[in-house]
């Protein structure tokens, strides 16, 4: 996997798509348009825990309207993410439920001739609910006598009784946490909490399903795997898979708010089936509020240092309010005890003991890091703690004490691990310490006036991908089409969704850099499950370096191929060939090795192969990796505290990023860029709170979730964005992941470049300018 | 509720002139205007308005206008676009605290769309271009079928909601008499980011004479169920020696008149502190302006 000079690979290249979009060409699902088109339209409960009685639809159904409602819906029991492995996955919901058991639950649904229409018929839906008294607070949730939301659910094909609304326990120990705390000179313990905050992916979630006259169903939705959306489709609706199509469509980001499959897709296409006329059903913004949250947590951390600056023993407790329904809180807390264990050695001495528990509450999915940036804030802000009280510089401290290469990562939990190859942990914290001017940075007590300024750092990762060399909890695999077409230009056809990051325009780039024509050469195929083997799903920063492997094996498979054609043609053994790209001729070319007067195009090449009836130089293929490197961040923040007002600025950051080969740099870069607003946002602004009476304080409008946009970010010149220098040996052309190790360490970062203004450490976000100005007149108070 | 579509049934009139407008409102119940809709027709989706038709009174020219009168003075029709106002020269020079006031505001996108007229007389206690107008001394022209009314801005809110307007009277301008030499003015705003509705806001103008204050106007908005004109406070700083120590002693009897409640946005008590800082900074900084020099 050798990168050329002229290579495309790293190459700074515009985005293909991006034309069309910029312009509102691009067809997403809100855009499909089909005629006989019914629109549907979602009855939501309006209590957080019910019992749903009856629901008489005759109203709405003399209007005209079809209705669905649980009595319409085939019963299966299922688990909307399905990345997992069966028995790995909890199942407790159904298309639509008997039991509303969060505010904004579907409860029933209708579709009509026109939007207007089915509006209006929701309105005629008579529900009777008998009301059930709600429980919001994760602990008072696990209380003997709370209100119970489960009775029974299933772990794969096996019942599980609920008690006290405890999800999923997940807890592992390894090596010898009590001899490694007994090893440690200072014990450092702290409690952490983190709220819920929601994804706000641009395109709220949507479908249009089309029952075909041939009994199959066409499937056009938000999707972040369209294999899993027709797999589960095939289940809820008893269909073959051959009799279910779901198409690729670009969709508005999702920050992994589609991993698992939409609550609308199934709706859609039970409604469609009933109707037997195809319907739309798009979610508005406040619906979409109701439909997913990032997971909150709550973190006990108790970490065993020594005096010689070596962490001996780690132990964090986790519970984890994941609310009304079960969208993987297992691989969840398992993630989460992966990334806490990934951090740094604690000689090996590990203990996660975690709690996920249901609650009357928006279900929450994964979310830019599956609990990275979580934990991350919590151990970030424990080793910049430690090193203030024990005196340890924090740059050498990580530097002792970081997972590098030779050691293990923990891609996606205890089942998913595989060695180190490659870091830029060293180089972004021994460049960044001199570029950021880091040991510059004065003690909080050493500063006075009203606006104070600190300096503060945290280190930390993502996977790429879930698949280490034992196949473990999670599936990780992606497929492949590439033929090469009979004027040299070449078909490349992926399952592999882009949410809007570019994995798309990097897929295609690996195939032109392995066949050697150029990128205008490369084009896309729509891809539909009908036309493309499985991929898993574009999570876990996994669409470059499994979703580009399984391309880059395929273009080596049709390129063994065509050398073996062009040998053929040219009257010399494969093996004596090679393809260059021949910018001139607009082309790739197969010459002889040495010898480039004897070559011919690939063009030509597939021309003949086509005269001669030799076939299709093509190839189809599924591959699996089998690591799980981590891509490394590193961000160093100068935050400035207004002590009169409490506002939090950030006048400057420097961002590492360790990608391995930046496939496009300037993509990763806006990643990071992007990443980090983000990450404000998580730290400083955003919260979703509720009422009491489990509503969203905010009604589910943007009016009143603030997210910071670019006012509230540095200024251009300010933000130093910098690619680590490393090539990972196991990645398509050296390369690794980044999207949602972008995130990870943001929020550590902020944190600890306030504590460094202000000397106070904050240990639950948003920290709010109220926040801020309610800390500093306790810590007046106190002097 | 449901942001899709307006489900509510209404007329929709759009009239030619001001007499057909003004008749519209005579003979019809529960109009609700349509200037620029950036707060009509959110309402309309989010919590429903009592409503039988709606006015669109972009047709009507004069409403339209934007003109200077006498001395530096600024006449302001009800349905002309924040972001026309923004870029007339002589708000930027003149009336410096409402031009601040209009670039805190949303986005371009809502200014393009949203009107002077519309975030007076939708009488938000966070309306931030209320406290410079009452500030500048601005009168609200309204007019019905029986004739004409001037309110002076200061008089013009209720409460929450509620403004003075009459049901058959139709906002048509706003005036914003001459400013006078040695006048410093400053509109300040705190929100949760910049494309936000208030926390707080403070306006303050003052005119200076030497180193006494000749006369100041001060208001707050997101302060009380009304943005209010801090009469008292701002009459007794007349003829006062413009001093730091008035200042802060100024800002600290604002805070204790204000009358703030908790809301998505902030807490009361958060809100006491924040006018304190941001009047202080206003106050300064419109002395400033005015030539003066803070001792």
């Amino acid at each position: 996997m050798q990168i050329l000079s002229d290579s495309l690979i790293g190459a700074v290249t515009p985005r293909t798509d991006a034309p069309a979009k910029a312009a509102g060409r691009i067809q997403f699902t809100s855009d499909i348009n089909i005629p006989g088109m019914m629109y549907g339209a979602i009855l939501r409960s309006p209590h957080p825990h019910a019992e749903i009685v009856s629901i008489d639809t005759s109203a709405a159904e003399a209007m005209g309207a079809v209705c669905l409602t649980y009595e319409d819906i085939n019963p299966v029991l299922y688990n909307e993410r399905s990345v997992s492995i069966p028995s790995a996955t909890y199942r407790d919901r159904t298309v639509l439920p008997k039991k509303a058991r969060h505010c904004g639950e579907p409860v029933a649904t209708v579709a009509a001739d026109t939007q207007e229409l089915a509006f209006k018929a929701l309105k005629e839906l008579k529900v009777t609910y008998n009301i059930l008294e709600p429980v919001f607070d994760p602990m008072e949730a696990m209380k003997d006598g709370a209100p119970e939301l489960y009775d029974t659910i299933y772990l794969g094909d096996e019942a599980v009784k609920i008690h006290n609304n405890i999800g999923v326990i997940r807890n592992i120990d390894e090596g010898d946490c009590d001899a490694g705390f007994k090893a440690a000179d200072r014990i450092f313990e702290h409690h952490f909490e983190l709220e819920r905050i929601y994804h706000c992916q641009l395109e709220t979630k949507g479908a249009v399903c089309k029952p075909e006259p041939d009994g199959s169903i066409t499937v056009w939705a938000t999707a972040q795997s369209i294999h899993a959306n027709r797999q589960l489709l095939g289940r809820i609706l008893g269909l073959p898979l051959s009799k279910i199509n779901v198409k690729k469509l670009p969709f508005g980001g999702s920050f992994g708010s589609s991993i698992q499959v939409n609550t609308v897709t199934p709706i859609c296409a039970s409604l469609a089936m009933k109707a037997g006329r195809p319907v739309k059903l798009i979610t508005s913004r406040e619906e979409d509020f109701y439909d997913h949250h990032k997971y909150p947590a709550i973190f006990d951390v108790k970490l065993g240092v020594s005096n010689d600056g070596r962490l001996t023993a780690a132990h964090v407790k986790a519970v984890v309010d994941f609310g009304a329904h079960q969208i993987q809180p297992m691989a969840f807390l398992g993630c989460t005890a992966g990334w806490f264990a990934s951090l740094y050695k604690y000689d090996g001495n590990i203990r996660f003991d975690g709690i996920a528990v249901y609650t009357n509450k928006t279900p929450c999915c994964a979310m830019q890091g599956y609990g990275n940036p979580q934990i991350n804030f919590a151990i970030e802000s424990m080793v910049d703690i430690i090193c203030e009280e024990m005196g340890f510089d924090p740059i050498d401290f990580r530097l002792k004490n970081y997972r590098g290469p030779g050691e293990e990562f923990w891609g996606q939990g205890p089942t998913i691990r595989s060695i180190i190859k490659s870091s830029g942990v060293e180089e972004s914290l021994v460049e960044g310490r001199e570029v950021f001017g880091f040991d510059e940075r004065t003690a909080p007590s050493s500063k006075n006036g009203d606006i104070r300024r600190g300096i503060g750092l945290a280190r930390g990762f993502h996977t790429s991908g879930t698949a280490g060399p034992k196949e473990g909890e999670v599936i990780d695999y992606s497929s492949a089409t590439i033929k090469i077409n009979e004027d040299g230009s070449v078909d490349l056809i992926t399952p592999v969704t882009d949410h809007g990051g570019g994995t798309c325009d990097a897929l295609k780039k690996i195939a032109a850099e392995v066949l050697q024509v150029p990128l205008e050469m490369i084009g896309l195929s729509p891809a539909e499950t009908m036309n493309t083997g499985y991929d898993v799903c574009t999570h876990a920063t996994r669409g470059v370096y499994c979703g580009g492997a399984a391309v880059y094996h395929v273009a080596m498979k049709v390129k063994d191929k065509l050398l073996e054609t062009a040998g053929r043609l040219m009257a010399e053994h494969a093996y004596n060939l090679e393809v260059i790209r021949d910018d001139r001729l607009g082309q790739g070319v197969v010459q002889v090795k040495g010898y480039p007067l004897k070559k011919m195009t690939v063009g030509e090449i597939a021309r003949q192969a086509q005269i001669m009836s030799w076939g299709t130089i093509a190839y189809t293929d599924s591959y699996r990796q089998r690591n799980c490197p981590p891509c490394f961040t590193t961000h160093f923040v100068e935050a400035e505290v207004n002590l009169k007002t409490g506002v939090i600025s950030i006048p400057r950051v420097l961002i590492y990023g360790d990608c391995g080969t930046a496939v496009n740099p300037d993509l990763v870069k806006g990643q990071l860029i992007g990443s980090f607003n983000r990450g404000l946002g998580y730290t400083l602004y955003e919260r979703l709170a509720y009422d009491g009476r489990g509503r969203l304080t905010n009604s589910g409008l943007m009016t009143d979730y603030k997210m910071p946009t670019i006012s509230e970010m540095p200024s251009v010149e300010d933000i130093d964005v910098r690619i680590c220098h490393t090539y990972e040996p196991s990645g398509p052309f050296g390369a690794k992941g980044i999207g949602e190790a972008a995130l990870a360490s943001v929020q550590a970062a902020i944190a600890n470049a306030v504590y460094n203004a202000i000397g106070i450490r904050f240990f639950k976000l948003p920290i709010t300018p109220e926040a801020v100005l309610k800390e500093l007149k306790k810590k007046a108070r106190e002097r | 509720m449901n942001t899709m579509i307006i489900e509510q049934e209404f007329e929709y009139v759009k009239p030619g002139s001001l007499f057909e407008a003004l008749d519209i409102l005579a003979q019809t119940n529960n109009v609700k205007i349509y200037a620029g809709g950036t707060d009509l027709i959110v309402k309309l989706k989010t919590s429903g308005i009592n409503m039988d038709a709606m006015m669109d009174i972009n047709g009507i020219p004069e409403l339209s206008e934007l003109t200077a009168s006498g001395g530096n003075g600024l006449v302001i029709g009800s349905a002309v676009k924040l972001s026309r106002i923004e870029k007339h020269p002589a708000v930027k020079s003149n009336y410096s605290a409402l031009f601040e006031a209009l670039m805190s505001m949303a986005s371009v996108s809502v200014r393009n769309m949203g009107t002077l007229g519309g975030n007076l007389a939708n009488a938000s206690p966070a309306a931030d271009t209320a406290g410079p107008v009452i500030c500048y001394k601005g009168i609200l022209e309204l007019m019905s079928r029986s004739g004409i009314r001037e309110v002076p801005a200061e008089d013009f809110f209720i409460s929450s909601g509620v403004s003075a307007i009459r049901p058959d009277e139709l906002l048509t301008r706003i005036k914003l008499p001459a400013v006078n030499k040695n006048t410093g003015a400053k509109f300040i705003k705190t929100g949760r980011v910049k494309s936000d509705i208030a926390k707080v806001s403070f306006t303050v103008v003052i005119e200076r004479e030497g180193s006494k204050i000749k006369s100041c106007r001060a208001a707050a908005g997101s302060a009380a169920a009304k943005p209010v004109y801090l009469r008292t406070v701002s009459e007794s700083l007349k003829g006062r020696i413009m001093t730091r120590e008035l200042i802060t002693e100024t800002v600290d009897r604002i805070a204790g008149i204000i009358e703030p409640i908790d809301d998505q946005r902030t807490t009361a008590e958060y809100r006491k502190e924040l006018i304190k800082v941001i009047a202080a900074d206003a106050f300064s900084k419109a002395w400033s302006l005015s030539g003066g020099k803070l001792i």
